[in-house]
């Protein structure tokens, strides 16, 4: 058993794992953060990324363990006092969810996207969106709102 | 029944924001694997890693004894529960009157596996790890069976027989159309074009990986069964059909379905086997499907191998069209599997066309792989690439323009109602118009300045369309119902048992209901997957759902008005002609005197439940895709993709793009990477993201779409239905353009998925061939 | 995943000594490969020892001519590297171009090299480069390193602390990702060094990343795509499985060896 203690949104958690525990696990299962989605198991579709010290990662690939002392953002941190991140306005005014199972994952990204690209090229969002699936949207909302998102913040 | 081809749907529809998207953008949907019940333990399964073999024995000694472990079952304690044998809808008989053979299927594998993922054994443990861990420890002596993969092969005398009651490993046959009109058409055509045309198996693959969580009551012998659904009653049937137990005894509960396409319309043994254990253990089981499993047991789609022919006279006009058509459905039947190919292709033989003789016939076949099941579409996309790529490649032997052979053979727009040879009844479409507007659209004219432009750059373009038709789903239940409950704030909830995957039910429902009450659709919310509600109804699929409950939440609404104005004149005081309905409040037309649909509800339970029965529509259209090939490496862009639609009238045009976008994908994904593929002992090569292609982000550029709009006549609201169009028209349209282009340099058809390195391939033996 | 102790090593020595005593203890880098490999449960350690956090792997350094990366440096950081981005530009190329966004976040050179998966990107560039790998033992040459598919010249507990990359007139790299995993079914590093033009090849080879000489001759009469162009490579040594054939895979490093050529010699 590994003792962990990491920032979670804003808040300190400890637990004591196993030490094999992945983050993913530790989020959904110990602190109950179930937006953060497992899609795959070869750490291809993204679903599960959350942001560790401020990088996009994806949790299912990386260990609780790993992750100790580091200040975790997953979605459900990612609105701040009750506003959406613009990434996440921009999901849903650009119709960029269907199922919306991917969709934390996709928010993930594009807010540490746009963070990099303030101002995205059409081919820097389709760089940054490889480590993510969807497969209801066919991506052309994704990567109009990953745009849309960009000019949300630059307005804010 | 009033006809209400409204078009007020556009005013707040185009820009209304989905209702259901702000829980799912904070991350506070439920997904199945969301689910902890309370004292839950969690289950593996041991899944066979060999294609065929008989099982001698299985040891658990040892797995029972690991740490944290609490049960282990076995294909022996399924059949002493008697779950062996899932429901079948192939009912109905096919060639010579002859019903289908049905396998048994123990919800764990007794005495055989029969596919590499077929179930063994389900371990429970305290934790999903140590399960996982402790199914390592059991111990399986199999002795290896030969194994065969190949759908064609699996019929050949010789073959390895898969189940005792299959003989041959044919399942059904079954013939459609009229054989002697065939032959005399053949007989007399000018020209024929045969084809093989194998629409080849891929993976559904839905973002959220199937999970299930089961309760057991012991008291009241309930069970509580939380998965992925497409609509709760379906799946309870089906559940119910496999135990035996009584339907009032399980409720299926579900919220947010992460994706579907026909994946989540099974219920699947791992769902009964956790019903076993729950009950077995008494306490709530759960569990949680990794990607690798689902690749291997989830219900794969398509995987229909047809050859066809068509016969024309001089001038291109289709004298028949027949086709011989192997559906493989792996190694036992999903209960609706096979009925997709053995109804939907025969609803729509003749296509968009007046061809007269037609005759097919169908096998379901079985193979050592892993069942096979509806997929967005359902071998509507199947006939429709069948008949399109017929028609494309006679056009080019013939030398007769693509277009102009469909304008000649399409039926006329002053036909409809029209009757087709196989028994359909198209209602209304205007596949002239659909076609025009498209070539218009995708500027048809200059594509020869643009291929010029491309073989400058020592590339090559392509053009190539489809026009299609597709039925939509009637249902397998006798009605649709929604129930619309009023609250005393005026706010409404509904019900449906229609499941939405992604479709937004939760907006186009409340938008037709909000239009039929002539209040903000905000106002309603829709709840599905509520058990407890007893609602009659269908499963989303088969894009049935707007027209069966999408119509019934505007019968509901119109109801609601109804049953609710004498209770509210009876609260003004007055008589019920002496009221008059608008924007969710009852006025006096004698006084002034108002009362609103809340008020009414805070002194009276005001609960309607409308109800409705809709057969197919026919939606239609015609897609166009522009391609480019690079001959260095046989990567192919998609430089446009045009898509012109009818499928009546649009609730919701954003979703309805979406929709759009989404299906196209899928298409896209299948004709250039997505193939399961297994290998001939009939292990799987494509089990992971890392080798099945999905689409990607920047993949497909752009979608330009239009509509073509006729109201449908089969619904009061002129809708069609349109989830699966996108899958049914693109098949067909992008292997057009892909032979458009590679058919000059004397590339034969060739076999999906039109991957790089095959198209290289074909372009490289094509030139040496020269 | 199969049960195993995790241990955040506090020095490189220590990280050795544990590595050392255990043969079934195994370094964890970024993971971006070892955590799916365990929780495939293809691999059963007893013990992770994490070194992504030992100082001693850290740092990127320009002197002398030569471009030093620690070991323990991600993707991301070695691609929005002004130092790498200004002396090996191709470097930081190729760096961005690795999995995606995520496994850039996380992966670490220094893991990648000592997999040598034989699609992995930076194997080509560490041999195209005549790079050193600087070991917790001794440094050694690139062509000495990599011995094969995923096998090296790593001993048991012999950790990668830097890599040096003497600096090249001009490179480039170029790859043919494959669709589905993003790996390459074929990358070329062209480098142009004191000592000619080396050119490494990754994606393809049967046995790893290798050495197109036939490449490196045309194009040391000059850098130029028509260069590349006249070349086949022979396909025996070729990897072959169901994403291509060995003359499909032999195509594509042709193709992304003229794109990488065309790149260096400044036309498309």
């Amino acid at each position: 058993m590994a003792k962990i203690t990491l920032t979670v949104n804003g808040e300190k958690r400890s637990a004591d794992v196993e030490d094999r525990t992945l983050l993913v696990n530790f989020l959904r299962d110990e602190l109950k953060l179930t937006g953060t989605h497992v899609g795959c198991d070869t750490s291809q579709c993204g679903a599960c990324t959350v942001h560790v010290d401020g990088r996009a990662v994806k949790s299912c690939t990386m260990l609780a363990a790993q992750a100790e002392g580091c200040e975790v953002v997953t979605i459900e941190g990612l609105a701040k006092n009750g506003k959406l991140h613009p990434a996440q306005a921009a999901f849903t005014e650009c119709h960029a969810l269907q199922c919306g199972f991917c969709t934390p994952g996709m928010i993930m990204t594009t807010a540490a996207l746009i963070k990099q690209h303030p101002q995205p090229t059409d081919e820097q969002i389709v760089h940054g969106l490889e480590g993510n699936l969807c497969r209801c949207t066919g991506y052309l909302n994704i990567v109009k709102a990953v745009k849309h998102a960009a000019e949300l913040q630059k307005a804010k | 029944m009033d006809t209400h081809h409204s078009h007020l749907f556009e005013v707040g529809g185009a820009k209304l924001a989905r209702l259901e998207d702000l829980r799912l953008i904070k991350g506070e949907g439920c997904y199945a694997a969301d689910w902890a019940l309370p004292n839950q333990a969690h289950a593996a399964f041991l899944r066979s890693d060999r294609a065929h073999a008989r099982i001698l024995s299985v040891n658990t000694a040892a797995a029972r004894k690991a740490k944290g472990v609490l049960a282990v079952l076995t294909g022996e304690d399924a059949v002493k529960a008697g779950y062996v044998k899932p429901l079948s809808m192939l009912t109905f008989a096919g060639k010579d009157g002859k019903k289908a053979s049905i396998p048994e299927r123990p919800v764990l594998a007794h005495g055989r596996v029969r596919f590499v993922g077929d179930l063994v054994a389900m371990v429970i443990a305290e934790t999903a790890l140590q399960a996982q861990d402790a199914t390592e420890l059991i111990e399986v002596d199999y002795q290896d069976l030969p194994a065969v993969v190949s759908p064609r092969a699996t019929l050949e005398p010789g073959a390895p027989q898969l189940h005792d009651n299959v003989p041959g490993n044919l399942c059904f046959e079954q013939e459609a159309g009229d054989a002697a009109a065939v032959e005399a058409a053949f007989a007399k055509a000018a020209h024929v074009t045969k084809l093989r045309l194998d629409v080849t198996r891929v993976a559904p693959n839905p973002m959220e990986p199937r999970a299930c969580a089961v309760a057991f009551d012991t008291a009241s012998g309930k069970f509580t069964v939380h998965s992925p659904v497409q609509g709760i009653n379906m799946m309870r049937m089906q559940l119910a059909a496999y135990t035996g137990v009584a339907d009032d005894k399980i409720e299926v509960v579900a919220r947010d379905v992460g994706g579907g396409f026909g994946q989540r319309s099974i219920g699947y043994p791992e769902y009964v086997a956790l019903m076993l254990g729950a009950k077995t253990l008494g306490r709530p089981v759960k569990w949680v499907s990794s990607r690798s499993e689902g690749f291997l047991s989830d219900s794969h789609g398509r995987a229909n191998y047809i050859d066809g022919e068509l016969a024309l006279d001089k001038d291109g006009t289709f004298l028949g069209m027949r086709i011989d058509w192997i559906a493989d459905l792996g190694a036992y039947l999903h209960p609706a599997g096979p009925v997709s190919p053995m109804r939907n292709p025969v609803t729509c033989l003749n296509g968009v066309y007046k061809t007269q003789a037609l005759y097919g016939r169908w096998r379901v076949a079985l193979t050592n792989t892993a069942p096979v099941s509806a997929y967005r579409g359902a071998a509507r996309p199947e006939i429709a690439f069948a008949i399109e790529r017929l028609v494309d490649e006679a056009a080019a032997q013939m030398k007769i323009d693509p277009a102009e052979i469909r304008r000649r053979n399409f039926i006329p727009t002053d036909a409809f109602p029209y009757k087709t040879p196989t028994g359909s009844v198209y209602d209304i479409a205007d596949f002239h118009g659909v076609l025009d507007k498209a070539m218009k659209l995708a500027d048809v004219t200059g594509f020869p300045q643009r291929r010029a432009e491309s073989e400058k750059r020592g590339m090559i373009r392509g053009l190539g369309f489809s026009t299609v038709i597709e039925n939509s789903g009637a249902g397998m239940f006798p009605k649709d119902e929604i129930r619309l409950e009023v609250h005393a704030d005026g706010n409404i909830t509904a019900y449906s048992v229609s499941h939405s995957q992604g479709q937004g039910h939760e907006t186009t429902f409340a938008q037709i209901i909000g239009d039929g009450l002539g209040i903000p659709a905000e106002r309603i919310k829709l709840r599905q997957g509520i058990g407890e509600q007893g609602l009659i109804g269908n499963h989303t699929g088969g894009s049935r759902t707007i027209v069966g409950a999408g119509t019934v939440c505007h019968i509901a609404a119109k109801k609601l008005v109804e049953v609710a104005t004498p209770l509210a004149a009876e609260q003004l005081g007055v008589e019920p002609s002496q009221v008059a309905y608008a924007g969710g409040e009852f006025k006096s037309t004698a006084s002034n005197k108002k009362i609103s649909l809340g008020e009414l509800a805070a002194k009276k339970p005001l609960v309607v439940t409308g109800e409705g029965k809709f057969g197919s529509t026919f939606p239609n259209g015609c897609h166009v895709a522009e391609i480019e090939i690079d001959p260095k490496t046989g990567v192919t862009e998609v430089t446009s993709y045009v898509t012109v639609d009818d499928c009546g009238t649009v609730i919701n045009h954003t979703i309805v793009e979406g929709q759009m976008h989404g299906a196209v994908a899928q298409g896209w994904g299948q004709i250039f990477g997505e193939n399961i593929v297994y290998d001939e002992t009939g292990q799987m090569l494509t089990g992971s993201f890392m080798d099945y292609t999905m689409p990607k982000a920047g993949w497909i550029k752009d979608i330009t779409i239009a509509e073509h709009t006729t109201f449908g006549t089969i619904s009061p609201l002129g809708v069609k239905g349109m989830g699966e169009s996108g899958c049914t028209a693109s098949l067909a349209a992008l292997t057009n353009a892909m032979m458009n282009a590679l058919r000059p340099l004397g590339v034969p058809p060739l076999d999906m998925p039109l991957t790089a390195h095959k198209v290289w391939q074909a372009i490289t033996a094509a030139k040496k061939g020269k | 995943m199969y049960s195993f102790q995790y241990r955040k090593a506090k020095s490189l020595a220590e990280a050795g000594e544990v590595l050392a005593k255990d043969d079934e203890a195994k370094p964890l880098s970024g993971g971006m490969t070892l955590i799916p490999t365990l929780k495939q449960r293809l691999a059963q350690p007893t013990q992770l020892v994490d070194i992504a956090g030992l100082p001693e792997l850290a740092g990127i350094d320009n002197k002398n001519g030569v471009l030093t990366i620690g070991a323990a440096t991600r993707h991301a950081d070695v691609a929005t590297s002004k130092a790498v981005q200004d002396a090996i530009p191709a470097l930081a190329c190729l760096a961005a171009g690795i999995g995606d966004p995520q496994v850039r976040n996380r992966g670490t050179l220094g893991g990648s090299v000592a997999n040598n998966d034989p699609a992995a990107d930076y194997p080509a560039a560490v041999l195209a480069l005549n790079a050193k790998v600087i070991t917790t033992k001794r440094e050694i040459a690139a062509a000495d390193f990599f011995q094969g598919m995923f096998t090296t010249a790593l001993e048991p507990g012999e950790l990668i602390v830097k890599i040096a990359f003497p600096l090249p007139k001009a490179a480039a790299y170029c790859k043919f990702p494959h669709p589905a995993s993003g790996y390459a079914m074929a990358g070329v590093f062209i480098a142009q060094t004191g000592d000619g033009v080396r050119v490494a090849v990754t994606g393809a080879g049967a046995s790893g990343v290798f050495r197109w000489a036939e490449a490196e001759q045309a194009l040391a009469k000059g850098i130029s795509a028509a260069a590349i162009e006249k070349l086949t490579l022979a396909a025996d040594d070729i990897n072959e499985d169901i994403h291509g054939t060995r003359e499909y895979r032999a195509q594509l490093v042709k193709v992304v060896a003229t794109r990488a050529a065309a790149a260096l010699s400044g036309k498309k």
